[in-house]
């Protein structure tokens, strides 16, 4: 393989042959969306890159960070993929030691030679979903739908991580309608569906008909509302629209298994992947909008088409989604 | 607007104030319950499961009660016969039962953090007939659960049972001087376990009320602290019924207000202080109050 990489002149780029590893976060495999999803792309990357690998459970995720990640690599895999949000840290003091180790976080930039960071345009998906739920909100031959352009947003918590999806949110909703009116509220708390429920209920009844969570647990009870008043809600990271069929108008879908699939096909490559950020937007198919199964044949087309038309705009770069995490805040939300 | 907040501040009083007030007959009768939270998630569990596929809501209260009351005897027993400390043994059941909880979802339903079921029966709302369409007392009284009526019900019957009959003053004795009440042919530890049982029935309620009285799915963090809230609710309440029922309802109030205050442009990390800060603020009131009475008593002397 080597020799014929080389006797074909391709320079730099050398094959990977080392096995890879996937770190599995908390919540273990078979939770049915983060690791699970990120899995599956493991496996599609490993497949098409030709390479063998394995996944890495532990009871203690969070606490034995740094012994899951020496054992990992000492046990002579090429490249490590890491989905505990909290190993980035332990990450940048084991990468350290093993310099021939290609390492991979999610949702964080960890700045080594040797760590590839995986951002997520979360802005982006977003967007559309704002653009959605703002041509959706005034137009009453919707079932559920009152006249007034308000919507609603409810965040898990007041940071930059998720006010970046907020964001995004608004710009999208400000797009499609500049006097949208725009709630946003946060629960505090990512696992308190009651809290939740009771939050998106005060939405609905301050005249909101579409309410988008970004708040884990707590927005389950934002899909229960929703469902209990006839409105619509919006979900997150996972296709939620079947938790509630037709009273999810979408679900803003982060593709964690697209990123992974690519990290693994780009290691496989033998890419200098080490000490880069990759990116995963509407343009990678990193993020994006549901197929609204249970939704799309009550929205008109028109509104349809102008959410593709956004996607093709956001795509092609003539529309730049603000990023709170890169950007700051912006004026209309402080 | 009015009549939301008043309905949505007495939705989230109802898990606390039943919770708080188990907790308190558990504390008069000598035993600080610091599980109330495992109680309330192990009846919300419970609850949850009976209810699902059509299941019978009386049937899912009656198992969330009766789950609560076993977690409860467990905790009590440790603490009664094996002489462990009550705060511990609590910490360490709220800890158990998360983890527990978190093990049956993944090994049972191959599900983290949510479980959601089909066809969950809801408990019921009743409209009151005449009242229902009143401003202000519609919102109190009307379109409420059994639950939310049941807890203010037990509110002065609390006090009449703590206060006017036997039972309630073998509790009382139990709790404050096991030693006489022993020498008086009680059984103080018995006592205390049984008002242990009696928390954490009411807790497990409490728990059920979250999943099945408010949202229809379970979460492994459905109870959120509110175990802790009751905890604190009977601390402000000094083990007096009314009072603890006004500190629960002060924060299911200032709970609800917070939501709504949010959507306005008020910033959300003050806002959500709002219910802690109203609890410190109300017990700082008191106390004074309190301390004023003292002196002015003092004076006539």
């Amino acid at each position: 393989m080597m020799a014929l990489a080389s006797a074909l002149g391709v320079t730099g780029a050398q094959a990977a042959e080392k096995p890879a590893a996937l770190i599995i976060a908390q919540g273990g495999l078979g939770d049915q969306s983060y690791n699970d999803l990120a899995n599956a792309g493991f496996k599609r990357g490993l497949e098409a890159a030709g390479l063998k690998g394995r996944t890495v459970e532990s009871k203690d995720v969070v606490a034995q960070a740094n012994d899951i990640l020496r054992r990992a690599s000492d046990a002579e895999f090429g490249l490590i993929v890491d989905l505990e949000y909290s190993h980035g840290t332990p990450m940048l003091e084991v990468a350290k030691d093993y310099p021939n180790t290609l390492y991979g976080i999610l949702n964080q930039v960890r700045k080594a030679p040797n760590i590839v960071s995986v951002l997520f345009q979360e802005q982006e998906g977003s967007y559309l979903a704002g653009l959605l739920a703002a041509s959706v909100t005034t137009d009453t031959s919707i079932k559920g739908i009152n006249p007034e352009p308000i919507i609603g947003v409810i965040g898990g918590t007041k940071s930059a991580g998720i006010d970046k999806f907020i964001a995004g949110y608004i710009a999208g909703a400000k797009a499609a309608n500049p006097n949208t009116q725009v709630l946003v509220a946060y629960s505090n708390n990512f696992a308190d569906p009651a809290l939740g429920q009771q939050m998106a209920k005060a939405m609905f009844e301050s005249g909101a008909d579409i309410v988008y969570h970004v708040a884990g647990g707590t927005g389950m009870g934002v899909i229960q509302a929703a469902k209990a008043a006839g409105r619509y809600a919006i979900g997150v990271d996972a296709d939620q629209d079947g938790i509630a069929p037709g009273s999810v108008l979408t679900s803003m879908i982060k593709r964690t298994d697209v990123a992974v699939e690519n990290v693994v096909k780009a290691y496989g490559r033998g890419e200098k992947i080490g000490g880069t950020t990759m990116a995963f937007g509407l343009k990678e198919n990193g993020v994006g909008l549901s197929e609204m199964k249970y939704t799309k044949t009550l929205i008109p087309a028109a509104i349809l088409a102008k959410v593709e038309a956004a996607k093709a705009d956001i795509i092609e770069g003539r529309i730049k989604v603000w990023n709170v995490v890169e950007q700051g805040y912006p004026d209309y939300l402080k | 607007m009015i009549d939301n907040i008043i309905h949505s501040a007495l939705i989230m009083t109802t898990p606390v104030l039943l919770a708080a007030l188990g907790g308190l007959i558990n504390r008069v009768g000598g035993l600080v319950n610091i599980g109330l939270g495992a109680m309330m998630l192990s009846g919300a569990l419970v609850g949850f499961l009976v209810a699902a596929d059509d299941g019978s809501w009386p049937l899912a209260l009656a198992a969330a009660g009766l789950a609560g009351a076993v977690t409860a005897l467990a905790m009590s027993l440790i603490v009664t016969r094996l002489g462990a400390d009550e705060i511990i043994v609590g910490l360490g059941l709220n800890i158990v039962v998360a983890g527990l909880v978190r093990f049956f979802l993944k090994s049972h339903f191959h599900t983290s953090g949510t479980l959601g079921l089909p066809a969950v029966t809801m408990l019921p709302r009743y409209d009151l007939p005449g009242i229902a369409d009143l401003p202000v007392l519609g919102a109190i009284f009307s379109g409420h659960d059994i639950l939310t009526w049941m807890s203010w019900v037990l509110v002065p019957a609390t006090v009449w049972f703590l206060a006017r009959t036997r039972a309630g003053l073998r509790l009382r004795a139990a709790g404050a001087a096991p030693g006489p009440a022993r020498a008086l042919g009680l059984a103080p530890l018995a006592i205390r376990d049984i008002s242990s049982v009696y928390a954490g029935f009411l807790s497990g309620l409490a728990g059920a009320y979250l999943a099945i009285g408010v949202v229809g799915i379970f979460n492994e963090g459905i109870v959120a602290g509110r175990g802790f809230i009751a905890l604190a609710a009977f601390y402000f309440g000094r083990n007096r019924p009314v009072a603890t029922a006004m500190g629960a309802l002060l924060f299911g109030f200032f709970d609800a207000i917070q939501i709504r205050l949010q959507g306005r442009g008020v910033p959300a990390e003050l806002v959500q202080m709002l219910p802690y800060a109203m609890v410190i603020v109300f017990l700082t009131l008191v106390a004074v109050a309190a301390r004023r009475r003292a002196q002015k008593v003092d004076v006539h002397d």
